[in-house]
C-alpha cells in the first residue's frame, strides 16, 4: 500500500477497525471531541502530506453531527496537504429525504393533491360553517385559520391569493455540494437509495452493492434456498430484489402498496403548515418527525397531527401481494430499515398469506425510534439479517439471542478494504460489484 | 429603462434555534414569520417544508448558534437546508442572520493539522447559497475575511453603553476590566466612549476551557468593577476574574457579555460566584438559565438586528448602528 491513511470517524468505528485489519495498517491517529459549547473539533495527529486519505464516516447516529465531523476532517485534510481526499461513507447522509415526511402516529406532513383540493374548495365556494356538507374541507381549514382571520371571507381571500402548495426541499445537492466544497476528491458509498444520488456529485461517486454478500448468505445459510421467494416490499425496491432473484434463479413477489382516498367526505383537519392528508409516500419505509426536536414551534405542529383523529380513517391503505408464497420460505430484500414499518407489514402480509418462514435481509439497519424493539417483538419476521454499515454492536447487545432469534450482521468490511486497496492501486473495481471480494 | 422589482417584501424565516428573537425581530419590521419550517426526522436527520412562495424575495434567515452538544450542529445543517431550500425556491436573495456565529473561536490553525472550522462554516454557507450575512460581535472580525459574501458585523456596545450609562451615572466610580488579552480593544473603544478608566486581566491557558494563572493590570480599589466581553460559554474566566478583583480591592464585580452560551454548570458557577449581576443580549435563547440564575440581566438586541434588516433591504447605510442604538 502506497502513502495511504485511513481515519475513521466517530460513527462506525467498528467497521473501520475491521476495514483496516483487512488491509493490514493501522488506523490513522485522529483526535475527536466536542468543546463545551457543542461546537466539534478534529485535529489530526498523524502528516498526511502528499498521502492519500481515506476517510471512514456513517450517516447514522447523530447524522448532523456526525456530517459535521466528516466536513471538518475532510477540511483538515485538505488544509494539511493531502494528495487526495476519498470519502467512504458505507450509509450516505441524507440519501433519502422523503417527498412527505410522517408525524408520530404515521400521517403525513403534508399532502400535495389535497392540499390543492381544498384550497380549490375554499376559493370556489364561499365557505361558512353553517353552510352545507359539502364545505366540510372548507370548515375546518377555518378552524385552524381562526387565530389569524376572523371571519369566513377571510379566509377565502387569503387563499384565493396565496394558493401554494407546501413541498419539501430535497436536500440532495447540498450534501454532495458541502462535501465537495469542504475538499472531498472521491465518494465511495455502499447500495444507495437513489442511484441518481451519484448525480448531484461532480467528483467521482463509486456505489459498492451489498448484493454479493447478500446472495452469499442465502445460498450458505438458507435452506433449499432454490424454493424460497424473494420478496420486495415496495415497489421502489423492485429492482434491487429481482437482480437477487434472477442470479440465484429463485422466485420472486412483489408487495405493492396502494393507498388511495374513501369516497365518503370526512373533514380534513389542517394542520401546521397547511393540510393533513395522506398521500402515497414515496420512501420505503416511514420517517416521522420526532418528538425530541425542541424547536417549540415543531412541538406544536406534532400534538396538532396526533390530535387529528378523522385522518386515519380518510384513507384505505391497500397491500396486495404479487405472486405465490404458499408453505414457501420468503426473503424479504430491502435497502434500508428505518422505523421498521415498512419490514413488520411486509412480514405480516406474508404470514396471512400462508408463507412458512420470513427472512428480512437488509442492508442498512438504522434502527431509529424504538424501531428494534418492534422487530424484535414482531412475530411474523422469523430473522433478521443487516449488515455493519452502521455500527450494530449495541443493536446486537439489545436485540438479544434469546429463542434463538439473534440479529445476523454480515461483514462489509471486505468490499470496502478491497475498493480502498484498488482505489489506492489504479485498478479497476467494477468487478468487486459482482463478486464481493 | 431600467428594470424594477413589482414585488419588494421581506420575508423572515425562522429556524428552531431562537424563534423567539426571530419573533421580536418580526414584530419590530410589523412582518408576519414566513411559513418555511424545518422538521427533525426519526433518523436525526432535518427536512425543510417551504409552506409559501418566496419568488423573488428578500429572505432573512434567523438561526443562532446555540444549543450545545445536543444540537449545535443540527442547527447548523437546519440553517444551510434552509438557504438551499430558499434558493431552490427562487429566492432572489438570502441572508442569514447568525447573531452568535457558531465555530467562531476555532479561527486559526493553532495547531498543526487542525480544520480553521470559522473558515468551513463560511464555506459550507457560501456552498449552501447564502447571498449574505449579518452576525453580531464575531469573535474575530477576520473572520470577516474569510466569506466572499459581503458580512455585516453589527456591534452590541452601544446598547451596552447606553446600559452602563443608565445604570451606572456617577461613572468615577466605575471601572471596565478585561478579563483577557484579546478583548481589551473591545473594553478601550468602550471606556473611551464612557470616559472611564480600565484595566485589563491577563491569563495563561493550558487547555482549551481551562484557565491556569491570572494577572490583574491596573488598580481597581474601591471601584465598581465591570467585566466586558464577547462571550460567556463556561464562565470559568469571568468567576475567577471576578474573584481576582474582589482580592486587589474592587468594591462590587459585575460583567456584561455579549452571547451568553452557558454552557457546562456555567449557571452553578455563576450563581456561587462573586459576580453580583451578569448582564448579556438575547442573542441566545435564555429561557431556562434565566429561570436558574437570578443574577442575569437580559439586554435586548432584536432591535438593532431588525434595523440592520430594514436598512439592508432598503438599500441604506447599516453603519449608523455601529454607534446608535434603535429604540
Amino acid at each position: 500500500m502506497r502513502d495511504i491513511v485511513v481515519f475513521s470517524g466517530s460513527s462506525n468505528r467498528g467497521l473501520a477497525e475491521r476495514i483496516c485489519d483487512n488491509l493490514g495498517l493501522l488506523p490513522g491517529e485522529i483526535e475527536l471531541k466536542k468543546f463545551a459549547n457543542g461546537e466539534t473539533s478534529v485535529r489530526l495527529c498523524d502528516s498526511v502530506r502528499e498521502k492519500d486519505v481515506f476517510i471512514i464516516q456513517s450517516g447514522s447516529g447523530k447524522v448532523n453531527d456526525n456530517l459535521m465531523e466528516l466536513l471538518l476532517t475532510v477540511s483538515a485534510c485538505k488544509m494539511a496537504s493531502a494528495k487526495r481526499i476519498t470519502v467512504i461513507c458505507p450509509l450516505f447522509f441524507y440519501s433519502r429525504q422523503p417527498e412527505s415526511p410522517a408525524s408520530k402516529k404515521g400521517i403525513p406532513f403534508i399532502s400535495k393533491k389535497d392540499k390543492h383540493e381544498f384550497l380549490h374548495s375554499t376559493s370556489s365556494v364561499p365557505c361558512c360553517a353553517s353552510d352545507s356538507s359539502k364545505l366540510h374541507n372548507g370548515v375546518s381549514v377555518k378552524s385552524v385559520l381562526d387565530h389569524n382571520a376572523t371571519t369566513c371571507e377571510d379566509i377565502s381571500e387569503q387563499h384565493r391569493h396565496h394558493p401554494y402548495k407546501t413541498w419539501v426541499a430535497q436536500s440532495g445537492t447540498l450534501i454532495a455540494d458541502l462535501l465537495v466544497g469542504a475538499g472531498a476528491d472521491h465518494i465511495v458509498t455502499m447500495d444507495l437509495h437513489d442511484p441518481q444520488f451519484q448525480g448531484f456529485f461532480d467528483i467521482p461517486v463509486d456505489n459498492l452493492f451489498s448484493k454479493p454478500l447478500v446472495q452469499h448468505y442465502i445460498v450458505n445459510y438458507v435452506q433449499n434456498y432454490k424454493d424460497c421467494v424473494i420478496v420486495s416490499p415496495d415497489a421502489g425496491g423492485a429492482k434491487r430484489a429481482a437482480a437477487i432473484a434472477d442470479s440465484l434463479s429463485m422466485q420472486f413477489a412483489l408487495i405493492h402498496k396502494e393507498r388511495h382516498q374513501r369516497s365518503t367526505e370526512k373533514p380534513v383537519t389542517a394542520i401546521g403548515l397547511g393540510s393533513c392528508a395522506l398521500a402515497p409516500t414515496a420512501s420505503t419505509d416511514n420517517l416521522i418527525i420526532t418528538s425530541a426536536n425542541d424547536g417549540q414551534s415543531v412541538a406544536s405542529t406534532i400534538d396538532d397531527s396526533s390530535n387529528t383523529s378523522c385522518a386515519g380513517e380518510n384513507v384505505v391503505a391497500t397491500t396486495m401481494l404479487v405472486g405465490d408464497v404458499q408453505n414457501k420460505t420468503c426473503i424479504i430484500v430491502d435497502d434500508l430499515i428505518d422505523t421498521g414499518a415498512t419490514a413488520m407489514r411486509a412480514a405480516r402480509l406474508l404470514k396471512e398469506q400462508g408463507c412458512s418462514y420470513v427472512y428480512v435481509i437488509v442492508t442498512h439497519g438504522i434502527f431509529s425510534d424504538a424501531a428494534l424493539e418492534k422487530v424484535r417483538a414482531c412475530d411474523a419476521i422469523d430473522q433478521f439479517v443487516t449488515t455493519n454499515t452502521v455500527e450494530q454492536r449495541s443493536h446486537i447487545k439489545q436485540y438479544g439471542t434469546a429463542d434463538g432469534k439473534g440479529l445476523e450482521v454480515l461483514d462489509v468490511s471486505r468490499i470496502f478494504s478491497e475498493a480502498i486497496r484498488r482505489i489506492n492501486n489504479g485498478e479497476s473495481i467494477s468487478l468487486i460489484y459482482d463478486q464481493g471480494w | 429603462m431600467s428594470l424594477r422589482y413589482s414585488k419588494n417584501s421581506i420575508k423572515i424565516i425562522s429556524g428552531n434555534s431562537h424563534p423567539e428573537l426571530a419573533q421580536l425581530i418580526c414584530n419590530r419590521l410589523s412582518a408576519p414569520l414566513t411559513n418555511i419550517k424545518a422538521l427533525e426526522l426519526s433518523n436525526n436527520e432535518d427536512v425543510v417544508l417551504v409552506g409559501e412562495s418566496i419568488r423573488d424575495q428578500d429572505i432573512y434567515i434567523v438561526q443562532t448558534g446555540c444549543g450545545g452538544s445536543e444540537k449545535l450542529n443540527d442547527y447548523v445543517m437546519e440553517l444551510l437546508l434552509m438557504i438551499r431550500a430558499c434558493r431552490t425556491a427562487s429566492a432572489r436573495k438570502i441572508t442569514a442572520v447568525i447573531p452568535n456565529y457558531p465555530y467562531a473561536r476555532q479561527d486559526r490553525k493553532d495547531k498543526s493539522r487542525v480544520p480553521i472550522s470559522s473558515k468551513v462554516m463560511a464555506n459550507l454557507l457560501q456552498t449552501a447559497g447564502c447571498d449574505h450575512v449579518i452576525t453580531l460581535d464575531l469573535h474575530a472580525s477576520q473572520i470577516q475575511g474569510f466569506f466572499s459574501i459581503p458580512v455585516d458585523n453589527l456591534y452590541a456596545e452601544p446598547s451596552v453603553l447606553k446600559y452602563i450609562q443608565t445604570h451606572f451615572p456617577d461613572k468615577e466610580n466605575v471601572m471596565l476590566v478585561s478579563p483577557d488579552v484579546g478583548g481589551a480593544k473591545r473594553v478601550a473603544s468602550l471606556a473611551d466612549k464612557l470616559d472611564t478608566l480600565f484595566a485589563l486581566i491577563h491569563k495563561e491557558r493550558e487547555k482549551a476551557n481551562v484557565v491556569s494563572k491570572m494577572t490583574l493590570v491596573g488598580d481597581v480599589t474601591g471601584k465598581v468593577c465591570i467585566l466586558v466581553d464577547d462571550m460567556a460559554d463556561t464562565c470559568g474566566t469571568l468567576c475567577k476574574a471576578a474573584d481576582l478583583l474582589l482580592e486587589n480591592g474592587a468594591k462590587e464585580v459585575m460583567a456584561i457579555v455579549t452571547h451568553g452560551i452557558f454552557s457546562g454548570n456555567a449557571v452553578e458557577k455563576l450563581n456561587n460566584s462573586h459576580l453580583k449581576k451578569i448582564v448579556c443580549t438575547n442573542s441566545m435563547p435564555l429561557g431556562k438559565t434565566l429561570q436558574q440564575c437570578s443574577r442575569l440581566e437580559v439586554i435586548d438586541i432584536a432591535g438593532t438586528l431588525a434595523e440592520a434588516i430594514r436598512r439592508l433591504h432598503n438599500g441604506e447605510s447599516v453603519s449608523y448602528l455601529f454607534n446608535n442604538v434603535v429604540y
